[in-house]
């Protein structure tokens, strides 16, 4: 018999170390007199998109075009530390340190800028930078990168976001551990054929707290992500071991979802602006992930009026779970 | 990294030469995705390689009145796509579609998925619950051996290693046969199966079951047909009491076969209910 159910999961999570944990990013910009620019980070992109959004930050920034930009990320032997690539803090962090940058190189050509055009309220949009009173008085970006240059003014501006909290009170555990807390929801629907174990999950709603979306196509592909992970951690991933030697160890044993165990994913940001974050952002990694094996699990809990304790919820174990006996292995 | 003298002839005679002159340490190569692991895991070290992928007799699917006959090259997307297999035989059509990924379709052969005779083979069972026949080639001529006969225990063949299959052939199923073939397995795509059920079914305008053919796949070190359960079914009305007896019987009978292991108690009711399942779908089908 096939029985389908509906679960929730729900989570917060504390984004960056907290606890007074040293959590800091560094960030570098270098301006050719082409007005070509080139950013450092240490930041490593492995697919969630940070590169994509720092170049979006220092376009914003400068007002500039983000093809204007070239990203070095992640080589030790050039970029600076920006702390690890984890705890959901990328945008956070390393976008912040991205801001403090850019807004230091910008005053720097703005007393450029404001020397040549006579002018001092100026405005660097989508490549120009002018008088907001009176926009004939403008230069290029570029020209103004090349008179800068000339100039001898800096052309290298490295800053650094300090993201570290203060600790909680020792004796209590209380107190505000993290620079901000990130929250979800996911819905979780399931068929469970009673008959073989086999749980199908039909849909996933999720929806998410990312501050603000600076770059919603990513968000979403996160998330999507991110549940497709949270999937797999709860139906299928398991590390089989016998005498010590790990019997699941390539991808053909260890097994992961493929694009057809993949159900219809929606996905939904919500936009609370984070006051600390950059431009209200917050971190997405993570907290894409977090609340999808507990969603599906109560979901199953809501077909079969049984909660499973052994994860994976695989085709033996559902199994077990509705004829009540243990799992052989 | 090993290394061997690699062939591959165009000609069906040169091949069976080359095989015939280096037998005891040549394999044959066809879409090479159970060979090339095999290799890499050093699980085999030949001296030879022969790939028969560029003969065109090895190919090809083609009809008489009486049978169908495909090639044993055959890769499981031109199973899939091919319009003679889907009216003679939908069973094989779906088994090829359940096979890996696209990539593994595309170079996977049946010659080579009954050759390797793995427990886990998902066109093994289903060949064997069509009776079919390979047509095996060597220097001395030709034969026919009933599938059944031709795996020996679980990765063996049964031939002899100067022989190759050519060929597959099956005879038409008589009008009013309905298939059915079923996969359970840990995920939709790349995954070996963790079950399989072909079916071949024939009844009489009464509801009589005429025929029945049975084989469970990834459940015995060599797939066959599970003829007690057949018998049991054979000549009567399938009623929801007989077909609970039968799934019964059928965990029964496989457990004769493999014993108790750590899959049993999941294998074992599971089993039964999915031959039940995927039965009675066929039953109400028609
Ligand atoms: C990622 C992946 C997924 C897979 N998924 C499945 C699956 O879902 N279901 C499944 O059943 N299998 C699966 N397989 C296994 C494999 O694809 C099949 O068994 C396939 O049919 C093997 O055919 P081949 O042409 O690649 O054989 P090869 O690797 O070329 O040969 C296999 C064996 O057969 C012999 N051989 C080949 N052709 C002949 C012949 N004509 N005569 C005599 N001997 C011959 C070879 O010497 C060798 O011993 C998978 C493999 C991979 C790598």
């Amino acid at each position: 018999m096939k029985k389908r159910g509906i679960g929730y999961g729900s989570m917060f999570y504390g984004l960056g170390y907290g606890f007074s944990r040293t959590d800091i990013a560094s960030a570098t910009l270098e301006i050719s007199q082409d007005g070509s620019i080139i950013a450092r980070s240490g930041e490593v992109d492995y697919g969630q998109g940070s590169d994509t959004v720092f170049c979006q930050i220092i376009a914003e920034e400068l007002g500039v075009d983000y093809s204007a930009i070239k990203l070095i990320t992640a080589d030790t032997d050039v970029t600076p530390d920006s702390g690890p690539t984890s705890a959901s803090r990328l945008t956070f962090v390393g976008g912040n340190a991205f801001i403090k940058t850019s807004r230091s190189l910008k005053k720097i050509l703005n007393g450029v800028a404001e020397d040549i055009l006579g002018a001092s309220d100026l405005v660097f949009r989508e490549g120009m930078v002018f008088s907001r009173s009176a926009p004939e008085k403008s230069i290029s970006f570029k020209k103004l990168a090349g008179r800068a240059y000339a100039r001898g003014v800096p052309a290298v501006v490295t800053e650094w976001y300090n993201n570290t909290t203060q600790d909680v009170d020792p004796e209590t555990g209380q107190g505000d551990a993290y620079a901000t807390y990130c929250w979800a929801t996911q819905m979780a629907e399931v068929e469970v054929d009673t008959e073989t174990g086999r749980v199908e999950v039909l849909r996933i709603v999720a929806v998410t707290d990312v501050g603000k979306a600076l770059n919603p196509l990513n968000c979403e592909a996160q998330i999507e992500g991110g549940v497709v992970q949270g999937l797999g951690y709860a139906l299928e991933e398991e590390i089989k071991e016998e005498g010590g030697y790990v019997k699941t160890g390539t991808l053909g044993e260890y097994m992961i979802p493929t694009s057809l165990d993949i159900p219809t994913i929606e996905v939904h940001l919500l936009e609370v602006t984070e006051p600390k974050g950059p431009y209200g952002a917050k971190g997405v990694g993570e907290p894409a992930l977090i609340p999808t094996p507990p969603a599906v699990l109560n979901a199953v809990r809501d077909a079969l009026g049984l909660r499973i304790h052994k994860l994976p919820a695989n085709l033996e174990n559902v199994y077990h779970l509705i004829n009540g006996a243990e799992a052989g292995n | 990294m090993q290394s061997y003298e690699y062939y591959a002839p165009r000609s069906l005679p040169d091949a069976l030469e080359y095989l015939a002159e280096n037998a005891k340490n040549c394999r044959i190569i066809a879409g090479g995705t159970d060979l090339i692991p095999a290799l890499r895991n050093e699980d085999i070290h030949p001296a030879f390689l022969l790939n028969i992928m560029e003969i065109a007799e090895v190919g090809g699917i083609s009809e008489t009145e009486q049978t169908v006959r495909i090639g044993a090259i055959t890769t499981f997307n031109d199973l899939a796509e091919s319009g003679l297999i889907r009216k003679e035989f939908p069973i094989l059509s779906e088994m090829a579609l359940s096979v890996g990924g696209p990539q593994t379709r595309n170079r996977g052969t049946i010659g080579g998925n009954i050759a390797s005779a793995a427990p886990a083979a998902d066109g093994l069972p289903v060949f064997l619950s069509l009776d079919a026949e390979v047509e095996l080639s060597s220097r001395r001529g030709k034969r026919n051996l009933p599938l059944n006969e031709a795996i020996a225990k679980a990765w063996t063949p049964a031939w002899g290693n100067d022989e190759l299959i050519t060929a597959i052939r099956i005879k038409k199923l008589p009008s009013g046969t309905r298939t059915a073939f079923y996969k359970l397995a840990r995920r939709q795509a790349m995954a070996r199966s963790r079950m399989t059920i072909s079916l071949i079914l024939r009844r009489d305008p009464a509801g009589i079951i005429e025929e029945l053919r049975f084989v469970p796949g990834s459940v015995m070190p060599v797939p066959r047909r599970m003829e007690e359960i057949e018998k049991l079914l054979t000549g009567k009305v399938p009623t929801d009491e007989l077909l609970d007896q039968a799934a019964r019987a059928v965990g029964e009978e496989m457990v004769k076969v493999t014993g108790i292991r750590w899959s049993t108690g999941y294998k074992k009711p599971v089993l039964g209910n999915l031959f039940r399942i995927v039965l009675s779908q066929l039953i109400t089908a028609g």
